[in-house]
């Protein structure tokens, strides 16, 4: 059914959507999206048809084509209470929740004709969530998830809604999937709402800041809070997300907690006591309210009164540079300083490039946990290698990250493709680094950070290169600025980066950087500025120190962002003891709990008893000798062979086991030792010490093939037996990982053969990845390579990979029943298109005749079985 | 009309697990176990404790019948299929279903550790498993309570996958509960629950007390978590 009045278009002033233009159904409706008018949405849907018998699992939907008269009925009594905006009842109707009962298309025309019919002044389509999880902790892949909402959009907008309502979202990036589907599918404009647990955070732990941040960035018509709690609990959280959000704020709350009371589920709040709440979260700003479960047309008509005649509150908006991911929010205002790790960037650092070229990203995951602990509060995140498909590389570089920091990530790529493909998925605000002066550059990325609601680094080159002076540098700037103005992206998302220079080669170059910083700052007003800051110290020794001092004079020329190495303790330094100059670290207080008892001693001695192996120079040598037999002293103390004795250590002679003569006393001894006792931080300075052997015979295999390896052989027979359970033999690979990482560091590289790649997944359908991890770790300590394709893995993308890599040995794992017939299929596939590949199957519903039936060349009933299956085929 | 539909939201706080079952799960028979081994793995528990959120829905039906081949309740679409369910419940006049999850924190960690430390993950999990199985003691202690005030007896309780009762009874069995909007629960198509560290089950309500129940309260795993025993009285009558 059509809009009966006349559509009208209008840009909010929050400045939202310049590149959409919004059909809004009248001057009232326009009124509340710029924050100026109030609007009453209706009450709960569900527990109107609970009470009136509807069963638990029932789909409540097919009510709108079986029972239209009582969905109207229902509607017709919150229009009559005061409701301007009726919800329709499509909350679940998506195509997989339907199923066979009925099309997303029937559902919502006739559920927009009830609500039309029921006299809504305003029909909103309602979208709740897609009722599955989405990756990487669920199984349902973000386009899969924008592809059910598209089809709801664009049923909803074809069969006559005037707005879209998406609700009840625990998932950021389900929230982002679906507004961008009503974005991209449809001009009406979008609220959006998400649920919040008593703590404060959603169940998949987004906060009201982060909500608030990242939906307004997004370009939500209006944002909030809905069911969860009872108002007086929502107060408080939506009062967080008041400064945050640049669009209109809603709620709706429960009628408080549901109890029982004569076999019945009653809610705890009365009209009276709800209609108290809302009043307070009006007088805080919020302009757009209604009611969840357990509400009625009676708190309905409750907040119609308190809405009569009554002038929205305005409020103050944090004008912060923000950016977040679905659990952070980074926020500067102006004056702070904030410190982006550079770590991820493959751009001169060999084992970053080898670690993007073998997709084994255990190294990346390393570098964001090591930069997050030193202190930097967003991630740059580059994979710009020419020999690796970047953009799928960037994707799962971001997807994989999110899984071991909760900072939010700055995608840094030149391939307007590749950046698109990683902000588009990002459960957040990311920044993206970056676009430039150039044209072509400002119409590509520009675009995608309105779109997807990103900070933008702009660098200071167009096409006639990077400007010498100061004065050329801000003229660049105004270019980007003005375009991105244009577009309407929020002038404090937009970061200038006025390029650091070598100034070995220019000594020009420092002042004209500062110059332009402090210009960008005073000619454009709420923009920010970041630097790459190590550039400048190119060419120079002792780089660190000018990287230092640029750093300082940078954060007083007005600098924003660093993006720095945060491992690097003099930058740090510089970063916390500008915070005290500037004010922002508030009486010294983190300043003082760091650094009190400090002294002014060289870097090296602060640093905890760590060895650096110096082969410079005799004199080093003799010197990191001298100080290994030290620490090997102290191994053989903690081991037990010493005065100090832990209870049942495992040393090697606990199982009877006669042990090598020479264990414990040289090297290669302590080595085994450690490997066998499961103690990994003092293996590499043993294993260091073997290499030290001054003639020369012990290079990298033979510490793999005479020591680690018969050490993990032992281990193995002794969980074989027993005597060992899994922890053990889990903390002895760990052990001979440490010597294996040490062989990969030093200088001989390129002399540790591998032995062969595995291929490894947990099968399609199936989330339980933690066998596969096990052996996965086992065969890396044998001196495998492997690629983990992780859980869940189509059989065709696994094969893929196998052929791609031609690899001889793969693993599949099944934890469930179910899962099984997935691995049948993979290995089916696998047998068509690598005929060379072997099979090893495991885990816990499989065994030698199940392996037999899918069609497995190997059966291993656990991890150290595939270590001696995997010694078998690839040798 | 739905009858008798009750559901409660209940959150534990569970501030320790059995340091034995958690080795249990990792496999342990007795083996020597280093001091450091020991502290990392009370590490890992203490971390699992920290980030675990458990909480609970739990939902009370009738019985409306119980057939060769399932047993239906009043008020809701779950049909409970299978001989054994079937069995199981023969004589129960009511049910009650319960849902509970430690949270998606506890997969992120797992995630986390995917990634960081198999050792530690593989630790982890086996600690989730035992907090998560607690906080099942728990929500059943509160359904034996429930039971023993309306002056009725519980049978153990049983889990969707356990005998011949098949996972794909999940979907219902979530919407009974309201699950996904309560707990946050969600299923994949291949019918298992994220959060991971989430268990469902089926507590028969019935009208005489049922055998298998354990002797005496020392030894119930329940016990902690049991209201009825502050009131004075046990399940035993």
């Amino acid at each position: 059914m059509a809009s009966t009045a006349s559509p009208i278009s209008t840009t909010t002033p929050f400045g939202h959507d310049a590149c959409r233009t919004l059909r809004i159904k009248d001057e009232h409706l326009a009124r509340v999206l710029d924050g100026s008018d109030h609007l009453l949405f209706d009450g709960a849907m569900g527990t109107q048809l609970q009470e009136r018998g509807l069963a638990a699992g029932e789909i409540p939907e097919l009510l709108c084509l079986t029972n239209p008269e009582e969905i109207t009925e229902i509607h017709a009594s919150y229009v009559a209470a005061g409701s301007e905006a009726i919800t329709t009842n499509t909350f679940g109707a998506n195509r997989t929740k339907l199923g066979d009962a009925a099309t997303v298309d029937e559902i919502f025309s006739a559920a927009i004709a009830c609500a039309r019919k029921a006299g809504a002044r305003y029909v909103a389509a309602d979208i709740g969530p897609t009722g599955a999880l989405l990756q990487p902790m669920g199984t349902l892949s973000f386009d899969d998830a924008y592809d059910l909402f598209a089809e709801q959009v664009v049923a909803a907008t074809k069969a006559g809604a005037d707005l879209f309502i998406i609700e009840t979202m625990a998932d950021l990036a389900e929230a982002k999937a679906a507004l961008l589907a009503v974005k991209e599918n449809s001009d009406l404009p979008a609220f959006v709402t998400m649920t919040f647990d008593e703590d404060g955070r959603t169940f998949l732990g987004t906060t009201p800041e982060v909500a608030a941040v990242t939906l307004s960035a997004l370009g939500a018509n209006a944002l909030g809070i809905n069911c969860s709690l009872g108002p007086a609990d929502v107060a408080p959280l939506i009062s967080r997300m008041l400064p945050w959000a640049s669009c209109p704020v809603m709620a709706q709350a429960n009628a408080g907690l549901p109890h029982v009371h004569e076999g019945r589920t009653l809610y705890s709040i009365s009209p009276k006591e709800y209609c108290a709440a809302v009043q307070t979260m009006l007088d805080a700003g919020v302009t757009v309210v209604g009611g969840c479960c357990g509400t009625s047309p009676a708190f309905i008509e409750g907040e119609r009164i308190l809405l009569r005649g009554r002038i929205a509150t305005g409020r103050q908006l944090r004008r912060h540079l923000t950016t977040t991911s679905a659990q952070q929010l980074v926020s500067l205002a102006p004056g702070q300083v904030g410190v982006i790790g550079e770590r991820i960037n493959p751009t001169g650092k060999k084992r970053l490039k080898e670690a993007l070229r073998s997709g084994n990203h255990d190294y990346v995951m390393g570098e964001a946990i090591d930069q997050a602990k030193s202190g930097a509060q967003v991630l740059d995140v580059n994979a710009g290698l020419p020999e690796i498909d970047e953009w799928a590389t960037l994707v799962r570089l971001t997807q994989e990250l999110q899984g071991v920091t909760t900072l939010p990530l700055q995608i840094d790529s030149s391939d307007p493709v590749a950046i698109e493909a990683a902000v588009r998925a990002y459960p957040g605000k990311p920044i993206i680094n970056s676009c430039n002066g150039k044209r072509e550059s400002l119409d590509a990325v520009l675009p995608i950070a309105r779109h997807y609601g990103c900070c933008i680094v702009g660098l200071t080159l167009d096409e006639d290169g990077i400007p010498t002076t100061a004065e050329g540098r801000l003229a660049v700037a105004r270019k980007i600025v003005a375009a991105a103005d244009a577009l309407g992206i929020p002038r404090q998302d937009v970061i200038i980066d006025c390029l650091a220079m070598a100034a070995s080669t220019d000594q020009e170059a420092p002042r004209a950087i500062l110059d332009g910083i402090r210009l960008v700052k005073q000619e454009l007003d709420g923009v920010r500025t970041v630097l790459g800051v190590s550039n400048i110290s190119f060419g120079l020794p002792f780089r660190p120190l000018v990287n230092a001092t640029f750093l300082a004079a940078a954060f007083s020329a007005g600098l924003d962002l660093a993006i720095v190495n945060p491992m690097n303790d003099r930058l740090m330094d510089v970063v916390n003891s500008w915070r005290v100059l500037s004010g922002e670290d508030e009486s010294a207080q983190r300043y003082v709990s760091t650094y009190a008892g400090r002294t002014d001693t060289p870097a090296a001695s602060s640093k905890p008893a760590a060895i650096s192996y110096d082969t410079s120079s005799p004199d080093g040598i003799a010197a990191t000798l001298s100080s290994i037999s030290g620490t090997l002293h102290d191994i053989a103390t903690a081991m037990g062979k010493g005065s100090v004795t832990t209870s049942g250590t495992d040393a090697p002679k606990d199982d009877g086991q006669p042990s090598p003569e020479a264990a414990g006393d040289t090297p290669e001894g302590q080595v085994r030792d450690l490997v066998l006792a499961g103690r990994k931080d003092p293996v590499p300075d043993a294993v260091r010490l073997i290499l030290a052997d001054t003639d020369g015979s012990h290079d990298s295999m033979y510490v793999i093939n005479e020591v680690l390896i018969p050490a993990l052989d032992e281990v193995g027979a002794r969980f074989e037996k027993g005597t060992f359970f899994l922890p053990q033999l889990m903390a002895s690979a760990e052990a001979a990982k440490a010597g294996f990482n040490v062989l990969r560091e030093s200088a001989s590289t390129d002399d540790v053969p591998s032995k062969g790649t595995i291929a490894l997944a947990t099968v399609k359908g199936d989330i339980h990845d933690i066998g596969k991890n096990i052996v996965r770790m086992l065969l890396e300590n044998y001196g495998y390579d492997v690629i983990d394709m992780g859980r869940d893995v189509d059989p065709q993308a696994f094969t893929d990979v196998v052929v791609e890599h031609h690899i001889e040995l793969a693993g599949l794992s099944a934890l469930m029943t179910t899962t099984v017939p997935a691995m049948a299929q993979t290995i089916e596939l696998l047998h068509e298109q690598a005929p060379w590949c072997k099979v090893i199957v495991g885990g816990a519903v499989l065994n030698p005749e199940y392996a037999e039936m899918v069609g497995a060349d190997y059966y291993a009933k656990d991890a150290n079985e595939s270590a001696r299956i995997a010694g078998e085929v690839l040798g | 009309m739905a009858a008798g539909l009750r559901i409660a939201r209940e959150s534990y706080d569970i501030a320790s697990v059995d340091r034995r079952e958690v080795l249990r799960y990792l496999g342990y028979r007795d083996q020597r176990l280093s001091d450091e081994l020991g502290e990392r793995i009370d590490a890992v528990v203490g971390r699992c404790l920290l980030l675990a959120r458990p909480r609970a829905s739990i939902a009370d039906y009738p019985v409306a019948s119980v057939d060769a081949g399932e047993v239906r309740l009043d008020g809701c679409t779950l049909r409970l299929t299978g001989a054994d369910i079937v069995g199981h419940l023969h004589d129960a006049t009511r049910v009650a279903l319960f849902a509970v999850t430690l949270g998606a924190d506890i997969d992120r960690e797992l995630r986390r550790l995917s990634l960081t430390d198999a050792l530690e993950q593989v630790i982890f999990d086996a600690a989730a498993t035992a907090l998560v199985e607690r906080a099942a003691d728990a929500a059943n202690a509160r359904i034996r309570a429930y039971a023993a005030d309306l002056g009725m007896f519980t049978s153990w309780r049983f889990s969707p996958g356990y005998g011949d009762l098949p996972l794909s009874v999940q979907t219902d069995f979530l919407a009974a509960l309201d699950a996904t909007r309560q707990l946050g629960i969600t299923l994949t198509p291949s019918d298992l629950m994220v959060p991971t560290k989430s268990v469902t089950a089926v507590v028969g309500i019935h009208p005489d007390p049922q055998p298998g129940l354990e002797g005496s309260c020392s030894i119930c795993s329940l016990a902690e978590f049991c209201t009825l025993r502050t009131t004075g009285r046990t399940c035993r009558g």
